[in-house]
Parts: structure tokens; sequence; C-alpha cells
């Protein structure tokens, strides 16, 4: 445990000192500004798209930071051969997948703590500004959703540590994870499109099959995405929130036992 | 007992669709406990294949390779073992009190020992004033300091450098043979490979020349006195092998 947390540690002070970090929050802080401003430009429900906006944010700066400073965590250690330092001691080439990406994920959490208290600013501002009565709203779910946010980042970590364990090079990998993170968010929409068959289209049985396959295989992101119950205060079940998380712990030990099986076969020359 | 010990090793790399290059063939070598042993080639003979192997870096196509009688794919035995890789690059953002803490850590030192050895390892290397600053802001030559710092935080047996010299200023060359010399003072057994053929031969017991992945000769120092520099010996062993094969 001492190896994979040695690993974790240091990937995680390499990512937080980052320069680009710095410029994802300054992005953040201009969204959550702009939020501020757009939501004058509505008439009614702008508590909805203050919340809406605000937890879009923090997953869109979370997700900026795993693409470009998580998957760059792994890209350099490979590219840049930093890894001759850390497998040169007495860490396994599993503690050193694993140590990375919980490194990755520490960061992810650093990123949604911050800008997760501070997206509540401008929902705040809205609420005290533009008050209505009938609007819904409960802080439990905005919280919910936040937790739920990092969930989603913590699965897309699992799946660039399973691409980083086999590509060549972080380009690749970067791409990979950005393609399965865009199929992940779709898939259940397009499969729920087919099967319920709503615009009586004929959908030909090797498509229906592929979309199958993508929907069991990529992660099912829009699962985690609970910004519209936190929007309009709609409460969620219980069962939904447990499944969904065990989904997650799920996808990721199986990524993760994917990741470790050919990472420990490859070489560093 | 053989501190480091290669038993007939052989390594293929695949260069392209059915293309293959043989970077080791049939390497057996010994070397003992205490002992200095320079690792002499030309570039692209093996010599860093042959070290990756004892690090589990690479794996060998044939044959095995050992450290203090253990295979060398048992992670418990890089705890004896320092490494120094050519042209080290370390993690631009943190410092070098950052980094060696890290390499403390993964080799189960306590925090107590871990901030003794890195004052002292740091004004050894000369990099203690320099502690606070970034890696990035380095020169190559201070990150070749620091890379040495690193394999000696945790006080290994074997100490097994890949081109220590290169990058360094000859006052950073006179640090780093003093420091080898240090080391085999305190009965450490080192295993380094270089290209300056003055340094090894200053400070070696033993040389192994390969060439083109196979060794051609050892010398002993203290056994035998060469009739022709060692530039000259080395030239003609390459010549002996049919000159460089690419």
């Amino acid at each position: 445990m001492n190896a994979v947390w040695s690993v974790a540690l240091i990937t995680f002070k390499e990512g937080i000192k980052n320069r680009v970090i710095f410029g994802i929050f300054i992005i953040a802080l201009l969204l959550f500004a702009a939020t501020t401003t757009v939501t004058t430009l509505f008439m009614r429900d702008i508590v909805k798209v203050a919340v809406d906006l605000s937890l879009s944010t923090v997953s869109f700066a979370g997700l900026l930071t795993l693409l470009f400073i998580g998957v760059n965590l792994f890209g350099k250690d490979l590219d840049k051969r930093t890894i001759y330092m850390v497998i040169s001691r007495p860490i396994s080439r599993s503690e050193y997948l694993i140590g990375k990406f919980i490194g990755i994920v520490l960061l992810a959490l650093s990123v949604v703590v911050f800008l997760g208290l501070l997206s509540i600013v401008p929902v705040i501002m809205s609420k005290r500004f533009y008050y209505y009565t009938e609007a819904k709203f409960d802080w439990w779910i905005y919280f919910i959703a936040v937790i739920y946010i990092f969930i989603k980042l913590a699965v897309v970590s699992s799946i660039i540590t399973l691409f980083a364990s086999f590509t060549s090079n972080s380009f690749i990998a970067l791409v990979l994870s950005l393609v399965a993170y865009i199929i992940g968010q779709s898939t259940e929409s397009v499969r729920e499109l087919l099967v319920s068959q709503v615009e009586k289209i004929e959908v030909s049985p090797i498509l229906s099959y592929m979309v199958e396959i993508a929907y069991y295989v990529f992660p099912n992101i829009s699962a985690f995405d609970l910004k519209t119950q936190a929007a309009h205060g709609l409460s969620i079940n219980p069962s939904y929130i447990i499944w969904t998380a065990l989904y997650a712990v799920f996808y990721m030990t199986i990524a993760l036992a994917i990741g470790t099986l050919a990472f420990r076969r490859r070489e560093f020359p | 007992m053989a501190v480091i010990s290669f038993d007939k090793l052989t390594k293929t790399y695949k260069t392209g669709f059915r293309k293959k290059k043989t970077a080791l063939k049939d390497f057996s070598l010994d070397i003992r406990e205490g002992e200095v042993f320079g690792f002499l080639g030309p570039n692209g003979a093996g010599k860093s294949t042959a070290i990756k192997i004892l690090l589990n870096l690479i794996f060998p196509t044939a044959g095995k390779a050992e450290i203090l009688g253990s295979d060398v794919g048992e992670k418990e035995i890089r705890r004896s073992v320092g490494y120094l890789p050519e042209n080290p690059y370390f993690y631009d953002y943190l410092n070098p009190v950052e980094l060696l803490s890290f390499a403390g850590r993964a080799s189960n030192m306590d925090s107590l020992k871990i901030r003794e050895k890195t004052e002292s390892l740091l004004n050894t290397v000369g990099l203690w004033n320099e502690r606070k600053r970034a890696i990035r802001s380095y020169s190559k030559g201070m990150v070749q300091r620091v890379g040495l710092a690193l394999a000696l935080i945790h006080d290994p047996k074997v100490v097994i450098l890949d081109e220590p010299m290169t990058g360094l200023d000859p006052i950073g060359r006179k640090q780093v043979i003093d420091l080898i010399l240090k080391l085999k003072s305190e009965g450490k057994t080192i295993f380094f490979s270089s290209h300056i053929l003055e340094d090894i031969e200053r400070i070696c017991d033993r040389i192994g020349m390969l060439v083109n992945g196979q060794l051609r000769r050892v010398i002993d120092f203290k056994k035998e006195k060469l009739i022709k520099s060692l530039e000259d010996t080395f030239i003609e062993e390459v010549e002996k092998a049919g000159g460089l094969q690419q």
C-alpha cells in the first residue's frame, strides 16, 4: 500500500502544481461570473438556469483537468521515461498503475471540491436577487449532483488509466479517452431511441446490435448527470443513487483490472 | 556469490512487422561484491539493454539476470538497488526534496531518515541551496545530479549508473568520480556504463567490453596490465568483432 500511496501522492502533487490548472480555474471563474450575468436575461426559472450552468461549469472544468493534466501525467511518464524513476524502485507495474489512477482521482476530487463550493455563489446570488416562491430548490440534491460529477470524473480517470496502459503515446490516449467519453455520454439516449421506436424508423439489426454493445462496453456517463434533478428540485430515488454508485465502482474495477493486465507485461525500452 | 549475474542473456526487439534486432546475445557476466565494474561499448552495443533488464524495465527473451541471488523480476530486490538512467527526466513541477521524499517513501524509509538523507545527499551533489526550485528550471547537469541523489537516497547495496557523466562539466564529472569512490569505500557494488575511457580506467576494478550485443572481453586491472592504451584496446576489440553492425 505504501508503494501505491507514494505514487498517488507524487502524481497528485505534479498535477496540482501544473500551471494548466490555473488556466482551468480562471475559465471556471469566468463561467461562474457569466452564469450570474446570463441568468438576468431570463424572465423565469432563473435559479434553474443558475444551477444548470454552475453544475455544468464544475463538470466541464473537471473534464478539462482530466484530459489536459490527467492524460499528460501518464503521457510524460511514458513518453519521457520518467517511469524509470518509479518502477526501478520496489514498485510493481500494477501498483504504479493503481497509484497513478488514485493520484488523478485525487486531482479530480480537489477540483470538484474547490469549484463545487465556489459554484454555490452564483446559485445563492440568483436566489437572492430573483426570488420566486414557486421555485423548488434543495441544497441536498445540489450537493448530490456535485458528488456525482466527481464519481463521473473518477470513471473517466479509470478509462484514461486503461488507455494509457496499452497506448504508446499520450495523444492516442487523449483521443481514445475523449471518444469514449462522447460515446458514453450518448449511448443511453441512442439506445432508448431505438428501443422505444418513437420515430418508427427501420433500423438494421447490425446497427441495433452495435448500439447494444456500445451501451455495455462504454461507461454510461449520462447516468451520473443529475443536473436536471438539481435544477428542478426533483427528489432522487435512493436506489438510483446506490445503483449508480455501484455501477461506477464496478466499471472502474473492470477498467483497472484490464489495464493492470495489459501493463504487467509492458516493456519500457 | 556474485552480486549481479547475467546468465546467457538474450534480448531481441521487434523493429518492424517481421523485423527483429538482437540487442544482446548469450551475454553472461558476474559482478563481485564491492567492486566497481565499468561497462564499455560503442553506441547501440547493448549496454543500456543489459542495465534495463537488471531493473526489470524490459524482459529478457532468453536467459536470466539476478541481483544478490534473486531474480530481477522480484520487486523486493530493488530495495537494495539504486539506479540512475541515461538522460534522466523527472517531474517538471516538483523540487528535488519532493522527489527524494517520494523515493524514500517508496523504499519504506521513515520521514526522519528521509529528511536526514535528503540534506546530506543534496549537499553532496551541490544542490542544497537550489532545493526549493522546480526541476524544470534546472540545467541538464543539475538534473543528472538529482538523479544521482535519487539513486542513493535509500542507501542501496548495489548502484547501477547508466552513463552517469553525460551532460556534466569537468567539475560535475569529478564530483561523480569522487562519489563513486566514496561508495566503493563504503563497500557498495557499482556497475556503470560510460563512454569516457579516461574515467573508467581511473575508477574501475574491472571493465567489460560489449560490442554488437556480445561481451568481447573482461579486463581485471588488478591482474592485467594493458600494453596498449584503453582506447586502442577498445577500438581493436570493436574491429575484431567486425566493426559496428547497424
